[in-house]
């Protein structure tokens, strides 16, 4: 009773907004405090509590405001809080004349912002917490304060991200997080490798900045605001305008808003991995796994997918827009799950089905069912959380081995990590009731209405697309956990009747035990690295993924498609429906539900499971795996061009890196040619001026006045010899005269 | 008692050769010398016109030009000395200070 009112209390009262800016400003706090101090931390453990207590503050903070959020009704349901006006904008020529735009540095805590805000915070935490046990070897060799501030510091930049109120502080998170990723992917930057790929993510989303740039100046343009909730409300005043006409160029305002569209969307490709900028993610495993699991999986690559869902109202009124967003995200789902086929690095598989996953997400984006797009980044973000963070602890469990050739038997000796990862398995694949299957059939089934209802063949498209990405997510999965966790273990020094495991390429540069981190009893006995049984990872470690696991477990009951609605119902759609732009054309929703039922029913119940158990055919029950190589010896090039990954960075080797190299070594030849050569001739030219000129003034000028003193000389001569200075020779002239 | 045109003549030939002297000796000592030889002319010729005139405003100035010489050759001297003490020679060929 007492508890009750004291909650009912908290929810009735008014939200205080003065404590916003503590959400990202905490995590900020702990980045410089560790940034700037932790290299003297003699304890490492002083960086974990400065690193996991600000995020667990700022958690609380969110957790405090989101909770105070459910209290107020729907359409009060914002909180703002300007913090102080950035800079002025004065003067600048928009489409409604001359605009005085102040930007604010303002945050915006609203049903979606709240909800990204409380991912970023809780799954952000989760993966703090893991990387106390990850990063075992970096805390003896004093790089582990340089990554937790890094952490901290993407954590900040991605607060700001999805808590900035308008696009300017939107675009600074947007960098901040393009930042923390490259300085977290070369964070091993003394591998080569790692600085490469690095340099490419970092390349990579700029080419999408560019786009995401050029749309928010459009968008400043013609609305002459960069406040989310005022663009918003102006959309409805731009849409009724005839004409728009910029640049002295004139077309319809959709035209415009399509425009607007296509540039984002760019942006949302680089960051968000989608073709064809999405070649820096598989890469971007060259950093440490929880990076790749905090922003890799659940928290950077779903900023495209924020972005898109803040600015609906630009995307729903953009038919063009969508329909791009919706062919590159199946196309992306589809061409990305084909290349996690035939990956052995399980990092590198996870990776594509990263990639894959977000064209799903962009598939409901181009349905325009934006609240199943964003749903699925939320269920996504569990169960990839959990599935990188479990990989991690495998990776760590067979000595920094990536290769899945060379695990195998795992499931015996870390029980943890193999339920864990089975539940995000099971969800990724869409098996009913995990959360995967809430959110990517509600995803499948907006865009096959697309065509049943709406009649649209791109839309036909994209669902057998994505239909069959579907089933290789399903077939790769279990190829994953099968080849990882059944079987025997195939490690060093144990036996491999089949001969699966391949050289590993694995460089030991810390000690043999450094592995374990914390549990010192664990082979430490066998006294070097080989032979020895992976076993558990410490707690720190397995349950921050148990914890994600749970989620993916419940997490889809938060969003019951429509037609189940006797199993609950879609809190999470009417949760961030007061932000989604109404067109007006309420078309209700007039059913079919016989056919949904029939779609969800053969995915969950045929599709997923036939491509589960054709996995569990060809890897797990024939240990020696010799359907697949009967399959790949079958189809060498098929193989080989999957494997190679289509050879698209090849491609864009040979078509855009190498001609642009081309172009920067004509261009370093005509400068040091034509430039230096221009500069040193004017150079030589001056001086041969000045040689001439000397040699004149040597010559001439010097021999005149020479010629003159000379002719004086002469006549001096005579004149001197009168000058004896003999006195009696005066004397004589005297006499004389 | 010798004609005015005789004493003239030996006054004459008395201031050529300290001229001479003056112009052609190196030494200083035998140019003062014959500085003295041209006043001893002039005092001559003084006495001579004095006589021819019957006046002794002539005569007097030949004492006159006596004393003056005394006065004279102490400076002159004293110069020669100075000179001597400065240059380490009473020779004028080497004294030439002024030569342009």
């Amino acid at each position: 009773m007492t508890m009750e009112s004291t909650v009912s209390t908290a929810l009735s009262m008014p939200i205080h907004s003065s404590v916003l800016w503590l959400i990202p400003f905490l995590p900020l706090f702990g980045a410089i405090l560790n940034g700037a101090t932790g290299r003297r931390a003699r304890n490492p453990k002083l960086v974990d509590a400065i690193a996991l207590g600000s995020m667990a503050l700022s958690f609380l903070l969110v957790l405090c405001c989101f909770a105070q959020l459910l209290g107020q009704a729907p359409e009060n349901r914002s909180v703002n809080q300007t913090l102080w006006s950035w800079f002025e904008l004065g003067g600048a020529k928009v489409l409604g004349g001359v605009t005085q735009n102040t930007m604010a540095w303002a945050y915006k805590f609203d049903p979606l912002s709240g909800a990204m805000a409380l991912l970023v915070t809780g799954v952000g935490f989760l993966i703090h917490l893991f990387s106390t046990g990850y990063m075992a070897e970096e805390r003896n060799d004093g790089t582990y304060y340089r990554f937790m501030a890094y952490l901290n510091l993407f954590v900040f930049s991605m607060l700001n991200l999805v808590l900035g109120a308008n696009m300017i502080i939107m675009f600074l998170g947007w960098e901040g997080v393009g930042l923390c990723s490259y300085l977290l992917i070369g964070f091993y930057f003394e591998r080569e490798y790692a600085a490469i790929a690095g340099k490419k993510a970092f390349v990579t989303n700029r080419i999408g900045d560019f786009g995401f740039l050029i749309g928010f100046f459009l968008i400043f343009m013609i609305f002459g605001a960069t406040d989310f909730d005022t663009l918003m409300g102006m959309t409805r005043g731009i849409l009724a305008m005839p004409q728009i006409t910029l640049f002295g160029i004139t077309h319809a305002p959709t035209w415009w808003f399509n425009l607007i569209g296509c540039c984002l969307f760019v942006g949302a490709c680089g960051k968000s991995a989608q073709i064809p900028l999405y070649v820096w993610l598989p890469d971007a495993m060259a950093g440490p796994t929880p990076v790749s699991a905090l922003i890799h999986a659940a928290t950077m690559v779903t900023s495209g997918l924020y972005m898109i869902t803040r600015m609906n109202f630009i995307y729903i009124n953009a038919p063009v827009a969508l329909s791009l967003v919706l062919f590159i995200g199946a196309l992306t789902a589809i061409v990305a799950a084909s290349m996690g086929l035939a990956q052995y690095d399980i990092k590198k598989v996870l990776a594509y089905s990263t990639v894959s996953q977000l064209g799903f997400m962009f598939m409901g984006m181009g349905a325009g069912a934006f609240s199943a797009g964003m749903f699925h980044v939320f269920t996504h973000a569990f169960f990839k959380a959990a599935l990188f963070l479990g990989s991690g602890s495998v990776i760590m469990a067979c000595h920094h081995e990536q290769d899945m050739r060379n695990m195998g038997g795992l499931r015996k000796h870390m029980p943890w990590t193999f339920a864990s990862m089975g539940i995000a398995t099971l969800a990724i694949a869409g098996i009913f009731p995990f959360s995967g299957f809430f959110s990517k059939d509600e995803i499948l089934w907006k865009v096959f209405e697309g065509w049943y209802s709406g009649g649209s063949t791109l839309s036909l498209l994209a669902w057998i697309m994505g239909m069959l990405a579907a089933f290789m997510t399903a077939f790769y999965m279990v190829r994953l956990m099968v080849m990882t966790f059944y079987g025997d273990y195939r490690g060093a020094g144990h036996a491999d009747p089949y001969g699966l495991t391949v050289p590993s390429e694995v460089v030991h540069h810390a000690a043999p035990d450094d592995g374990h981190g914390h549990d010192a009893h664990g082979h430490d006995a066998h006294g070097h690295g080989h032979a020895h049984v992976p076993t558990e990872v410490p707690w720190n470690m397995w349950l921050p993924v148990a914890i994600l696991a749970g989620l993916a477990l419940i997490g889809g009951f938060l969003n019951i498609p429509h037609s189940l609605h006797w199993i609950g119902s879609s809190h999470f759609s009417e949760w961030i429906s007061p932000l989604l732009f109404q067109t007006g054309a309420h078309h209700a929703h007039e059913g079919a539900p016989a056919i949904e039922y029939i779609l969800m029913g053969v995915a969950t119940l045929v599709w997923a499971p036939g491509a589960m158990l054709l996995a569990w055919v060809f890897y797990a029950q024939d240990p020696s795996w010799a359907r697949p190589k009967a399959f790949v010896k079958r189809f060498p090039e098929l193989f080989e061009w999957v494997n190679a990954k289509y050879y698209v960075d090849e491609f864009y080797e040979a078509a855009f890196i190498g001609p642009c190299k081309q172009l920067g070594a004509q261009l370093w030849a005509f400068d040091s040619l034509a430039v230096d050569g221009m500069v040193n001739g004017a150079a030589r030219f001056t001086l041969i001026i000045s040689h001439a000129c000397h040699w004149f003034d040597a010559n001439i000028v010097d021999g005149l006045v020479n010629l003159v003193a000379w002719i004086l000389q002469q006549i001096s001569l005579g004149f001197r010899k009168f000058q004896s200075g003999r006195v009696q020779n005066y004397a004589f002239v005297k006499f004389l005269a | 008692m010798p004609s005015m045109n005789a004493v003239l003549f030996i006054s004459f030939l008395l201031f050529s050769v300290g001229v001479a002297g003056v112009l052609i000796r190196r030494n200083v000592l035998i140019i003062l010398m014959c500085v003295e030889l041209m006043l001893n002319a002039a005092n001559l010729n003084l006495i001579a016109f004095a006589r021819h005139s019957g006046t002794v405003a002539g005569q007097a100035f030949a004492l006159l030009v006596m004393g003056l010489a005394a006065a004279e050759v102490t400076i002159g001297l004293a110069l020669v000395v100075a000179l001597y003490r400065k240059k380490d020679t009473i020779q004028v060929d080497q004294i030439n200070l002024l030569k342009g």
